[in-house]
């Protein structure tokens, strides 16, 4: 019992070579700097992760514009689903590629001027044009802290900024509604289970209308579509600019919404 | 830490007068500025000779030497701002979260505070960390802008612990304090109790950083809180230095197993 909860306790193995921390120090946790993976990581014990996850997922229903708290859901409940991911992507060429560069969509790395100059109906063109549409800036995803491990810690960043890029696959807007369906074929692309919370929870706030259309029809049409394309992880986005939208999609097996979500106002 | 009058911190039967010459100032420079608060009490009406606040001069700039800012090891001059940082970010949700992490006993001890102290009309208070107020002054606990012997209490709730030098606050608070004036102390303390203190721990360390996290948005200001409870001196050590600042009858209570203390000492 004592070393179940000595377990519980305890942020993390510390790597081999490194004198655990004293008995008096577990109840503490851990000096600073002592076990820090990356440069936000804040180590947590088993029990930490338990007490975030919950109350991150009580907080992110309570008040769905806690982004944070979504946040901090994924990153406490996703190892094992990261790890698949990881493994995913390194069997593939190209995602094998993106672990190995680790690149990051910040308007700090994006040309944007490159990106305006695109011909229309590209990838480029299309992603910034679902920024400006509805109002948002890859440059807002909080830097992960509760991941432990510095791979997927990587991984769980770049499924975060991919989601835009998904949004503007899948034609979808960042309302509730849109969401909602983009986290659907997230679910069914990753087994996050902040993923899969989200795809049963989030209906909740949904007024019936939305809750009739999601069900019939775009829900559907989301895990369809999210099983029959290859892991869209693996793509290398940055490089892919050029590409037309339509062909990428086709390149996916991403057929067109089956009607058109409006971004609200 | 904060005296919120609106909560009606203050004992029931005094009352709280506007009032009229309490200015507000503002610290800029390298020294960070903490709120404090003075109220005055009616039956007082010229409570600051010669204008509202004395002149003081300014000390020079602090040595280059280390110190604790929670667990971490920092230089003094760096802690100032990151207490100003730590504070700037939990204001928002502050009293939320006191009553949150402390299940709404934070009231409790600064009743009993306040039981002690029985303040009455005419009492010159000055309370040090207090937040907001219905009058208050910008200034630095290190460095008061007040003049010598001008209040009957000096109060400071959860603030002592973040100062970067208690030494001198406690020095300060002996010079403004009139003769015959009580210091008045409520901060954290060391719990007494082998095996509270260990389920204490557990909740610091293992339940307030979370709480912090999830309601407030922010892990680190509440880490910095617990640790910062463990590193300042137990109910003993902190009683000699209130004597060493000039304080006598210095005496303390522990509330709630030591999880707080109350250190009383009279400038005579």
């Amino acid at each position: 019992m004592a070393t179940l909860l000595r377990a519980a306790l305890r942020p993390l193995r510390p790597p081999p070579g490194h004198r655990g921390p004293a008995a008096d120090v577990l109840l503490r946790g851990v000096r600073h700097g002592a076990g820090q993976l990356y440069p936000e990581h804040i180590p947590t014990s088993p029990l930490q992760k338990v007490l975030l996850a919950a109350g991150s997922a009580g907080m992110a229903l309570y008040d769905p514009y806690r982004h944070d708290m979504v946040a901090v859901l994924g990153e406490t409940t996703g190892l094992r689903a990261l790890k698949v991911l990881r493994d995913q992507m390194k069997r593939d060429p190209e995602g094998a590629q993106i672990l190995q560069e680790r690149p990051r969509i910040l308007l700090s790395t994006l040309d944007l001027d490159k990106l305006r100059s695109l011909p229309e109906g590209s990838l480029g063109q299309e992603y910034l044009r679902f920024l400006d549409v509805n109002r948002v800036s890859p440059d807002t995803r909080a830097p992960t802290r509760f991941v432990d491990d510095e791979e997927l810690a990587y991984v769980i960043q770049r499924y975060r900024e991919v989601h835009d890029m998904l949004h503007t696959l899948l034609g979808m807007p960042t309302n509730m509604l849109g969401e909602i369906v983009v986290k659907w074929f997230e679910a069914v692309q990753t087994g996050l289970p902040m993923c899969i919370l989200g795809a049963l929870f989030g209906p909740i706030r949904l007024h019936t209308q939305g809750l009739r259309v999601l069900v019939s029809e775009l829900i559907p049409w989301a895990v369809q579509n999210g099983r029959r394309a290859p892991c869209v992880f693996n793509l290398y986005y940055e490089r892919r600019w050029e590409q037309p939208l339509r062909a990428l999609r086709e390149e996916l097996g991403i057929t067109d919404p089956p009607m058109l979500v409006r971004a609200l106002a | 830490m904060q005296h919120d009058v609106r909560s009606g911190c203050c004992h029931p039967t005094a009352k709280m007068a506007a009032p009229r010459s309490c200015a507000l100032w503002s610290y800029c420079g390298r020294r960070w500025s903490r709120l404090m608060r003075c109220c005055e009490l009616p039956g007082l009406r010229s409570s600051w000779p010669g204008g509202p606040l004395g002149a003081r001069q300014l000390s020079q700039e602090k040595q280059a030497t280390e110190t604790h800012f929670g667990f971490e090891t920092v230089s003094e001059e760096e802690k100032g701002g990151k207490v100003y940082h730590v504070f700037e970010s939990v204001a928002k949700k502050y009293d939320v979260m006191n009553d949150m992490m402390s299940l709404g006993i934070h009231r409790i001890w600064k009743d009993l505070l306040l039981w002690k102290m029985r303040p009455f009309p005419g009492t010159q208070l000055l309370d040090v960390a207090g937040g907001t107020g219905l009058a208050w002054v910008l200034g630095d606990a290190e460095e008061l802008p007040f003049d010598d012997d001008k209040f009957d209490v000096y109060t400071i709730a959860f603030g002592i612990r973040n100062v970067t030098h208690i030494d001198q606050a406690l020095q300060e608070a002996h010079r403004v304090l009139k003769p015959g004036g009580r210091f008045l102390c409520l901060e954290f303390s060391q719990v007494n109790n082998p095996l509270i203190s260990r389920l204490y721990d557990l909740y610091s360390f293992q339940v307030i950083p979370v709480l912090g996290e999830v309601i407030a948005g922010d892990w680190k200001s509440y880490q910095y809180l617990v640790e910062s409870i463990r590193q300042f001196p137990p109910q003993e050590e902190f009683k000699e230095m209130i004597e060493d600042a000039g304080f006598e009858k210095v005496t303390y209570e522990s509330l709630t197993s030591g999880i707080v203390a109350i250190h009383s000492g009279f400038k005579l």
